[in-house]
């Protein structure tokens, strides 16, 4: 495993897109530290910015308060990247297999039109997770990404196949124009959730303001979201399945589409 | 998504019959706008003029514009998305629930009336102003009229259009989509042109200090801009170019005068329509244009010898 | 400057593959030179600099096309900013700067910008002055023109012409473009114009024929260097060989540029029966050589289809519920843009593929139909070599073929065709004809007096290297070498000065006033806005 320790605060968002396992796996200390990073408009090394330690491998862990490094583990496909800290922009955008581990929170961005692989962020995130790109029509193609703690705007923004979870809340436009794939919200969200949809699943276990343009067919706990319990619950994310706890209350949308999402929102069993 | 389907003013002078300001008061910020273009003009296709016209103001409070207005549809604030949004389902003739559309402050009766009068029309214009585009929503609120008006075209003839206004930011729309591909919040310093609103858009920069100098042009932002953007911008190396002595220009290292664009200074101004019209001065000015001071740095810039990496990296702002 | 061994494929000379020196001096082809840089080309083949005669790079529908679709961008090819070298961006509708530097990249010299309306005719001037090497002409969109239709319906034809040279002239154009005349003017109120012989909504005695016939002897009556420039009603539907046919009767006898003629070549009733019928299109052409045309030819993959022709590109986003982007500009014209991918795998796309090869194969005489894509509708400009590719190797032609569905076979005569162009026709069609067709007199040939825009090819085993010129060279500078960009000089604009009695603008003024929304004296584009104008007058 490499070990990047940052030693020098940017003073202007630094971007690290060499910062992937598919880039440094196999690559001596020596070698990742001549790797190029920009500053601005400045063409710098790693080394001018982090400590490298370690042996070569499929493992890449970067420690530290990285809140402006951006683009760190874009397009993997392979590998570990571990971020013992805060993470920028971009982290994991376009990725395609591998792993990303991040014990802080990450910015904007996080995941953006990926199609494999997996994120767990303990931390909070930002805004366009899983999303698309301005003006692309399609966001995350497939893979998952957990996140303990909140989110922020567009959440799932066009996202078509895999899944992502949010244990905290989120902001507005979550699953906005969501033509696939699965969103669960374990702490709600604020406005406009799903507005847009044509298709795709997305779970509320508190209440949330819906648009609208949603209508109500029925309250059960289909066998889809016992599965999805259970798969989420080995992550350590926990959300109510059994008829006990209570049931949810589905919602068919968005009507000005029209589309056919689906927003499942859990309501407890009373007493 | 659907797109972008609009016109320029003179189409919406000769057949507009069913026009619509939503979130908008041109009766104080687009003052010739209902003589020039929308209300009052006799029309190639609409010679009866304004009553050939039937005009709809949308807003949250009454203003001026609400007396030149035919109907007037008070909406709550902050709702702007829903209406839209019961406008496309309503359009396409999904069912709504009456008690559904209670929060945004209109009956359902009203929503059937609009989308009948919309789709009855044999032109219909949406004017959009920044009490949609900036407020809560955003962009989307912006793309909700974009869709709405797209959708309409499969009944009639509908178009929409941005009410723009600080001077000439259209103009600086299109160049800087013709020369960079992208129409603000540009990135050059990769070498290419790169674009993301929200990461290299101005104010959500300045606010997270991600810049370390700044040259300002024909702005005022230390007026406009949230305050830790305005000390960001106090902090680090400012310029300012401008005929005026600005709010910024007294947090700025560098204040430059310049003659004002279009009274002193020639040049180009694009309209909300995109359509260019030539600026010819009136007035002379002892003070250099935009264009000169900027050539000026611009070649004392490449006197200067090429940068090379420094040894020992950036110091971090205090 | 001196090229010395290469061989030289110069057919508006009769130079057909001969090792000959060029000299040049001041910009221009000269008998001899004394001293300067010499180029030595021995074994390579020099061309005239290309001619992009119908191609959309500038202006209000392209930077449309621009702001839609920003994430396009992400994926194209970047221009870094160098010292004499502006930053850009390529992809299907490149910026200003980087669309100059591939056409000089591929060798092409000189591009006819296809439509303007004269309302931002200002507009794409500023958007061409940023273009860098290359020389330009523009065409003004005029068959939608609402004051010259209502002079029309009044029978007025002789004012129309005086009405369509002061416009002419005010849009500081080269040429006349129509596009669906008629369609454009009922899509004002969300009609089109779909049969030639019928009254256009509004109108009861302007049909699109009338348009046609009355445009093109204006335009001949004008003495313009370039005739009129159309693309014709039924652009893109299935069946509209019938219209295309028509709309070549209505212009019988005269001279006719058609525009992006595998649009318009198609046979069947509907999707699902669509047909080339390029066979029928092409024979009529071989027997009426007043015309020429464009192929405007598809290549399989991204497109950007922007046209004046607002119903098509409404149709279009139906069908395809892509972005769609449309701006009717007042009293003129329109825009319509819609974001395509032809795909091999697609039956009609394979149909329009083979039927613009088809038409390349099929028109006998090279100097009446020229190598386009209709850029960015059937495919990026810089894909021109492939085309070459496929129109010098009838086997590269059959491999192709192969890959797209079966039923293509049984709807196009491709797989039949074994001609293979000489080299000498890929200089006619992608050089010499259409700057004749255009009237440009000093380009498209390497005789003494033409302007010195050379591209210089290598040739290895598999044939001519177009697409990587080892040199290219405008106006007598170096400006592609060896891959790489040496000079980036500005090129000139080509503008006609047709003439009109000047009290036509008593005429035009009050009724300017009247229908349009700003002052008549802001209208006409100022000749100092022109980037090292080249004016024509035309008498």
């Amino acid at each position: 495993m490499l070990t990047l320790t940052l030693k020098e605060q940017p003073n202007v968002p630094l971007e690290a897109e060499a910062l992937s396992p598919d880039l440094t796996a196999g690559l001596s200390p020596e070698a990742v530290r001549a790797l190029p990073v920009y500053l601005g408009k400045r063409q710098l090394r790693v080394a001018d910015f982090f400590d490298v330690d370690g042996t070569p491998g499929e493992e890449l862990q970067i420690q530290g308060a990285a809140d402006r490094v951006k683009w760190m583990g874009r397009g993997m496909t392979r590998g570990r990247l571990t971020i013992v800290g805060n993470a920028g922009m971009h982290l994991g955008a376009y990725m395609k297999g591998g792993s990303i581990e991040v014990s802080g929170n990450v910015s904007d961005w996080l995941g953006a039109e990926m199609s494999g692989g997996s994120i767990r962020v303990r931390g909070n995130a930002g805004g366009q997770v899983g999303a698309a790109y301005r003006g692309s029509l399609v966001g995350m193609r497939d893979g998952m990404i957990l996140i303990d703690g909140s989110a922020g705007l567009e959440v799932g923004m066009r996202m078509r196949r895999g899944l992502i979870a949010v244990g905290g809340s989120v902001r507005d436009f979550a699953g906005l124009e969501m033509k696939g794939g699965t969103l669960v919200l374990r702490g709600g969200a604020e406005l406009r959730t799903g507005a847009w949809m044509s298709r795709g699943t997305i779970i509320s276990i508190p209440p949330i303001r819906l648009l609208p343009t949603f209508s109500y067919t029925s309250a059960d706990n289909p066998t889809f979201l016992r599965l999805w319990a259970r798969h989420l619950s080995t992550h350590g994310f926990v959300i109510p399945y059994e008829d006990r706890e209570g049931t949810y209350q589905r919602y068919l949308g968005d009507a000005s589409v029209p589309g056919k999402g689906e927003i499942f929102v859990f309501r407890p069993r009373a007493g | 998504m659907g797109g972008k389907v609009t016109c320029t003013l003179g189409e919406v002078k000769n057949r507009a019959d069913f026009i619509i300001y939503w979130g908008g008061n041109p009766a104080e910020c687009h003052p010739r706008h209902f003589t020039k273009y929308t209300l009052t003009q006799k029309g190639k296709f609409v010679p009866e003029g304004r009553k050939g016209r039937t005009m709809v103001l949308v807003d949250i409070r009454e203003t001026p514009s609400a007396k030149a207005a035919d109907i007037f549809l008070q909406i709550k604030p902050g709702k702007d998305f829903e209406v839209l949004g019961i406008l496309r389902a309503l359009v396409k003739e999904q069912r709504i629930d009456a008690k559904a559309v209670a929060e945004t402050g209109l009956g359902l009766e009203q929503f059937q009336d609009l989308v009948g009068r919309m789709k009855r029309a044999r032109f219909g214009v949406i004017f959009f102003g920044m009490g949609l585009s900036m407020t809560r929503g955003k962009h989307m609120n912006s793309a909700a009229v974009l869709t709405l008006t797209a959708e309409l075209n499969a009944f009639t003839k509908f178009v929409c259009m941005p009410m723009r206004g600080h001077g000439n930011v259209t103009g600086s729309d299109m160049v800087l989509r013709w020369t960079t591909g992208f129409p603000f919040g540009v990135n050059l310093s990769r070498g290419y042109p790169r674009f993301n609103p929200g990461e290299f858009s101005t104010v959500d920069l300045i606010v997270r200090g991600d810049n370390d100098a700044a040259l300002i042009l024909g702005a005022d932002p230390g007026a406009t801009m949230p305050q830790p953007g305005i000390d960001h911008l106090a902090r680090i190396p400012t310029i300012v170019l401008d005929p005026k002595v600005t709010h910024t220009s007294r947090l700025a290292r560098v204040h430059i005068t310049t003659a004002a664009t279009g009274i002193s200074a020639p040049g180009t101004a694009y309209r909300m329509d995109e359509i260019p019209l030539p600026l010819r001065p009136a007035l002379k000015s002892p003070y250099p244009t935009d264009e000169e001071v900027i050539r000026r740095i611009h070649a004392a810039v490449k006197a200067k010898p090429a940068w090379t990496p420094a040894s020992s990296p950036a110091r971090a702002i205090a | 400057m001196r090229i010395s061994g290469g061989t030289v494929y110069d057919p508006a000379n009769g130079t057909d593959g001969v090792v000959k020196e060029i000299c040049i001096s001041d910009g221009r082809i000269v008998p001899e030179v004394q001293g300067g840089p010499s180029i030595d080309a021995s074994g390579m083949v020099v061309f005239p600099g290309g001619v992009d005669i119908h191609t959309h790079v500038a202006g209000a529908a392209l930077n449309f096309a621009r702001g839609l679709t920003p994430e396009n961008y992400r994926k194209a090819i970047p221009f870094l900013h160098a010292s004499g070298r502006r930053a850009g961006l390529g992809g299907i509708t490149p910026t200003t700067f980087a669309t100059g530097y591939l056409y000089a990249g591929m060798g092409w010299t000189t591009v006819n910008e296809a439509a303007v309306p004269i309302l931002s005719a200002r507009h794409t001037h500023e958007e061409l002055r940023d273009t860098p090497v290359v020389d330009k002409a523009t065409l003004v969109l005029m068959a939608n023109n609402e004051i010259v239709l209502d002079l029309l319906e009044a029978g007025e034809l002789e004012r129309a012409q005086h009405v369509v040279a002061w416009l002419i002239w005010a849009a500081k154009a080269y040429g006349v473009k129509a596009v669906n005349p008629g369609g454009v003017a009922a899509w004002k109120w969300g009609k089109n114009a779909n049969k030639l012989s019928e009254p256009i909504d509004g109108y009861s005695r302007v049909t699109p024929a009338k348009i046609i016939a009355s445009l093109a002897g204006i335009v001949d009556a004008l003495r313009l260097p370039h005739p009129l420039h159309i693309h014709g009603n039924c652009l893109g539907v299935p069946g509209n060989i019938s219209t295309t046919l028509e709309t070549l009767r209505v212009l019988e006898g005269r001279r006719a540029h058609l525009a992006h003629l595998q649009f318009h070549a198609y046979g069947g009733e509907s999707w699902g029966t669509m047909r080339s019928e390029a066979p029928a299109l092409a024979e009529h052409f071989n027997n009426h050589p007043t015309f020429t045309c464009d192929a405007g030819a598809i290549l399989f993959g991204d497109a950007m289809t922007i046209t004046a022709d607002g119903p098509w590109q409404h149709l279009l986003h139906q069908l395809t519920g892509r972005k769609w982007g449309n701006v009717d500009v007042e009293n003129e014209t329109g825009c319509g843009i819609v974001p395509y991918v032809y795909k091999g795998s697609n039956l009609v796309n394979a149909v329009q593929w083979a039927a613009g090869l088809e038409l390349l194969l099929l028109i006998k005489d090279p100097w009446r139909v020229f190598l386009t894509t209709d850029h960015p509708n059937g495919a990026g400009f810089w894909r021109y070599p492939e085309l070459v590719r496929l129109l010098v190797s009838a086997e590269h032609r059959r491999e192709c073929l192969k890959k797209l569905p079966g039923k293509t076979l049984r709807r196009t005569v491709l797989a039949d065709l074994d001609r293979e162009y000489s080299l000498s026709e890929v200089a006619i069609v992608t050089s010499a004809g259409p700057a004749r067709a255009l009237g440009l007199s000093s380009k498209g040939h390497l005789g003494i007096g033409a302007d010195a825009d050379l591209a210089i090819y290598k040739r290895g085993p598999d044939g001519v290297s177009f697409g990587q010129p080892r040199y290219v060279i405008k106006a007598g500078e170096v400006v592609v070498d060896d891959g790489e960009l040496r000079a980036t000089s500005e090129g000139r604009q080509f503008v006609v000065q047709p003439s009109y009695d000047p009290g036509i603008e008593e005429y035009l003024r009050p009724l300017f006033q009247k229908v349009y929304t700003m002052s008549f004296d802001n209208y006409p584009v100022e000749l100092d806005r022109i980037a090292r104008p080249d004016v024509r007058p035309c008498d």
